[in-house]
């Protein structure tokens, strides 16, 4: 494995008497990218919100590593929490979540707009994500407008644009068909791992996981032994 | 059966309560803020003497004033009742129900719900009847005994507000029952021809030409005509170039945005020009006839203060006043409601959008921020708008306020101002709902 980026040590969230999360310890290191499976309700969601920071663990540190300095996300207050979302990670849900209202180059811009960098700026870099991830000409039109898979990875382009060094997805290709699954999957490994950037996806799909460097196992809020992908 | 499974879906439970409250507490408002309306409507209807009947022309105008803002608000309390069960509906229309029984179940559940509201309401009209009770017309105060409605009127008021929640639900179903997917589709605001806001702008200065030429017409009847057209031909005017000028508005604010909160803003309001305006539009009607009638109230009280005019006249002016007042307000009281209860809707509808956005890190106050602008730009170009067209159509009468009663015109000023203000508490109102959305934990883990 490269450096460690983030590393999460014996994790526990509970939702009252129900845990979430049992002594969830694991580490991803800076260009690896990591699956999380597990059936519904085994703590993988809770789990990758706990490691960006959307949700404080009850016990537990997760430590993020970069430029020399460690940082416990997990003793952040919100707004320092909301400021590492912003300008630390990259996000992409399963239906992309966008703004509709908003064209793709704005939704791409937004990111860093939200972390003060200039509007034409932020468009220039977010018309070049968009360009590299096969979507040039479609700068301007609404989400409404695009196919799933393209919305996705205008999702892909949001979550990079800031310079993320950790990318989380949650069930990214969960609403796709397999031939779209591939691209999107192929979108997302090219931005981030190929670039030297850590990638944590949760998924149902064992051909996504197989994709990835490593996959975790999840039962009951505690991870399995590591298998390591062929 | 039916019963049963409307209730089944509709029962509050500790997660549902506040969404199941919203419309109930809408629909209270609705119904509050009418019993208050008629009730002083009523009050005008006691007197008997020469002068009652220039107080109740005078009170079907203020009432046709606020159809408007009033149909407003039960419309948006009818559309909050029918988002929330949307979904619901279209799982049981999956489920295998016949589009009757969905039918059925969403009527049913809209009318208990406008019902549960409606009589809420009728409660609170109580607390509300003392005050409206002591607003003095004609030299004393309303009085409470005037202003309660009678028992069959409150009655007639329940029913309607629940009839209107049924044709709303009637007239919302098709969507479901058709999609059982419940797809929404988005679509482009149709544009309105270049043409349009020429002939605008041509009205209103014909209008403004007519309007100072009134004195020469002779007739009290070709005044009248003319003053008809005038004002009812800007209104229609108005509602015609509205949702144009917003778009145009909306445009500029896209392409000059430089923050998120206004980027968002600005494309909130391009989604839907025509909904932006809708929302908004009852202070068109409120503000044009607030400067409309309020320099023309300014203008006799200035002249019968200066010829020494008789007691009744300058009571009539005072009064006219004192009712333009009222009616802005409670006018833009309905805009703030109707504003709220979209609000409410509009982030129940997005809460997903919301939460996705905080885990990217926006915080909670750029999000309110941009909610904030989709409704405070559309208004105050609306009320603002339209208080400028009223100057110009009306300019002879501006311009005598302006010269003999200044005061006045700060006065009308203020009152729009309070108003404004009022909508802006509307939007803080649901800020919370709007944080709790952001910062939802998500379900699954």
């Amino acid at each position: 494995m490269t450096s460690v980026v983030l590393e999460a040590q014996y994790l526990d969230k509970f939702y009252g008497p129900t845990a979430a999360l049992s002594a969830a310890s694991l580490s991803i290191g800076a260009s690896e990218s990591l699956a999380i499976m597990g059936a519904s309700g085994s703590g993988k969601t809770t789990l990758l919100h706990c490691l960006a920071g959307i949700i404080p663990p009850d016990r537990g540190r997760v430590l993020l590593r970069l430029g020399g300095t460690e940082t416990d996300i997990a003793a952040l207050d919100e707004r320092r929490r909301s400021q590492l979302r912003r300008e630390t990670f990259g996000f992409v849900f399963q239906q992309g979540l966008l703004i509709p209202e908003l064209t793709a180059l704005e939704n791409v811009a937004i990111a860093p707009m939200l972390s003060g960098v200039a509007r034409r700026v932020a468009e220039d870099n977010a018309r070049q994500w968009l360009g590299w991830l096969g979507l040039a000409g479609l700068e301007d039109r609404r989400i409404g407008q695009l196919s799933g898979g393209q919305a996705q990875r205008v999702a892909i382009a949001r979550a990079q644009v800031t310079g993320a060094s950790v990318v989380f997805a949650d069930e990214p290709t969960g609403a796709l068909d397999s031939r779209t699954s591939d691209e999107v999957m192929d979108a997302l490994l090219r931005s981030t791992t190929a670039q030297g950037r850590a990638l944590v996806v949760v998924t149902h799909d064992a051909d996504v996981a197989a994709r990835c460097s490593r996959t975790v196992h999840m039962r009951d809020g505690r991870i399995q032994p590591a298998e390591v992908a062929a | 059966m039916i019963p049963r499974l409307t209730w089944m879906l509709a029962r509050p439970t500790r997660e549902s309560l506040g969404v199941t409250a919203l419309p109930v507490v809408a629909f209270g408002i609705v119904t509050a803020l009418l019993i208050a309306v008629l009730g002083g409507a009523q009050a005008f209807w006691s007197w008997t003497d020469d002068l009652a009947i220039t107080y109740q022309a005078l009170a079907i105008v203020a009432l046709a004033l606020l159809i408007v803002p009033l149909t407003t608000l039960g419309g948006s309390a009818a559309r909050l009742s029918a988002r929330r069960r949307d979904d619901r509906l279209a799982t049981l229309r999956l489920l295998g129900a016949t589009p009757a029984s969905v039918g059925a179940i969403a009527v049913l559940e809209s009318a208990a719900l406008a019902l549960v509201g409606a009589v809420l309401g009728v409660v609170a009209s109580f607390g509300l009847l003392p005050l409206l009770a002591l607003i003095p017309f004609r030299g004393e105060p309303l009085g409470l005994g005037s202003v309660v409605l009678p028992p069959l009127a409150l009655v007639g008021v329940v029913l309607g507000v629940t009839l209107v929640a049924v044709v709303s639900a009637v007239l919302g179903l098709r969507r479901v029952t058709i999609s059982p997917l419940g797809v929404r589709t988005r679509q482009d605001a149709p544009r309105a021809h270049w043409i349009l806001p020429v002939l605008a702008v041509l009205f209103i200065l014909v209008t403004a030409l007519a309007m100072s030429a009134l004195s020469g017409l002779g007739s009290i009847v070709a005044i009248l005509v003319v003053l008809a057209i005038g004002f009812g031909g800007s209104i229609a005017v108005l509602n015609l170039i509205g949702p144009w000028v917003l778009r145009l508005v909306a445009r500029g604010r896209v392409r000059r945005a430089r923050t998120p909160e206004k980027l968002l803003a600005a494309r909130g309001i391009l989604e839907s020009p025509k909904a932006a305006w809708r929302q908004v539009s009852g202070t068109a009607m409120v503000s044009f006839m607030a400067v409309f009638a309020g320099s023309g109230a300014a203008v006799l009280d200035a002249l019968s203060g200066a010829e020494g005019a008789d007691s009744e006249t300058r009571m009539l002016t005072a009064d006219i006043a004192t009712g333009l007042t009222i009616t802005v307000v409670i006018s833009f009281l309905m805009v703030a409601c109707s504003v709220g209860v979209n609000q409410a809707a509009g982030i129940l509808d997005r809460a997903d959008l919301y939460a996705s956005l905080h885990r990217l890190g926006m915080p909670p106050a750029v999000a309110d921020a941009a909610r904030r602008g989709t409704v405070m730009v559309p208004l105050l170009v609306t009320s603002l708008g339209s208080a400028v067209v009223a100057a110009i159509v009306v300019f002879p009468l501006t311009g005598a306020a302006l010269l003999l009663a200044p005061l006045s015109l700060v006065v009308i000023g203020a009152v729009l101002a309070a108003g404004i203000l009022l909508v802006r508490l509307g939007l803080v109102a649901t800020a919370p709902l709007l944080r709790r959305a952001s910062l939802s934990v998500p379900v699954s883990v």
